[in-house]
């Protein structure tokens, strides 16, 4: 992955080290594994804000409601999600 | 800013992980002392007898603390100051948790150590809001020895 948003690494006492890149949804900060070799297509783009997020239908059947605005949604006393 | 680590090793007693969620590590925002907190590596593993057993492993947004052991994290750089967030390990009633606010869920197994690490720009983030924070726990429906975990963070 191009410009990965951080890397899991899963070490197991039998196999070899799987490791992996991830991205954090730009809409909800969920972490992403992106498998190696993933489609293009895997991530998908807000067009508004043009950062990756996941494919949850919180994040991607509404309009651009990125972590930061949440942040400063809740620190005033509202609700962190719409 | 100053970086912590908080793990459940740092206070109290560790508790049996079950068959519901059981709160490893809860980091969150004091009105106190408020801040925005970053997660920026976590580290996940058991330290109990060695068997094949699935753990499912979860990252949530919590809006009241449960009921665990005061830990003080531990300051990366030896010049920081106490962290200004509120770290509770090893809980015996759960915290208030989002529903559908996990932000990192992984199943492994109960021999394997799971590592996740962001890069800068992509930290989990809880807002500067008295006990909103997120908790680290672990679920396994066959599992029921002790399990470990560590969040590194920074304050705001």
């Amino acid at each position: 992955m191009l410009r990965p948003g951080g890397y899991s690494t899963l070490i197991t006492p039998d196999g070899p080290t799987v490791e992996a890149d991830t991205f954090t949804c730009a809409h909800c900060n969920k972490v992403v594994e992106v498998p190696p070799r993933a489609d293009v297509n895997f991530i998908s783009m807000c067009r508004c804000c043009m950062k990756p997020i996941c494919n949850s239908p919180r994040c991607n059947n509404f309009a651009c409601d990125p972590i930061e605005k949440k942040l400063d949604r809740a620190e005033k006393g509202g609700s962190f999600f719409l | 800013m100053a970086k912590y680590s908080a793990n459940n090793l740092l206070a109290g007693t560790q508790q049996a992980v079950g068959a519901t969620y059981k709160t490893l590590v809860g980091l969150s925002a004091a009105t106190a002392t408020l801040c925005r907190g970053k997660a920026y590596d976590v580290l996940i593993g058991t330290d109990g007898t060695p068997a094949d057993n699935v753990l499912r492993w979860d990252i949530s947004r919590q809006t009241a603390a449960g009921t665990g052991t005061s830990a003080t994290p531990v300051p990366l750089d030896p010049a920081d100051t106490a962290s200004r967030s509120t770290c509770l390990v090893n809980d015996t009633v759960e915290p208030t948790v989002t529903a559908s606010s996990s932000l990192f869920v992984v199943g492994i197994n109960q021999r394997a150590s799971y590592r996740w690490v962001a890069a800068p720009g992509s930290e989990l983030v809880w807002p500067a809001t008295n006990a909103n924070g997120i908790v680290l726990r672990v679920l396994s429906p066959g599992y029921t020895g002790t399990a470990t975990g560590e969040v590194l963070y920074e304050d705001q």
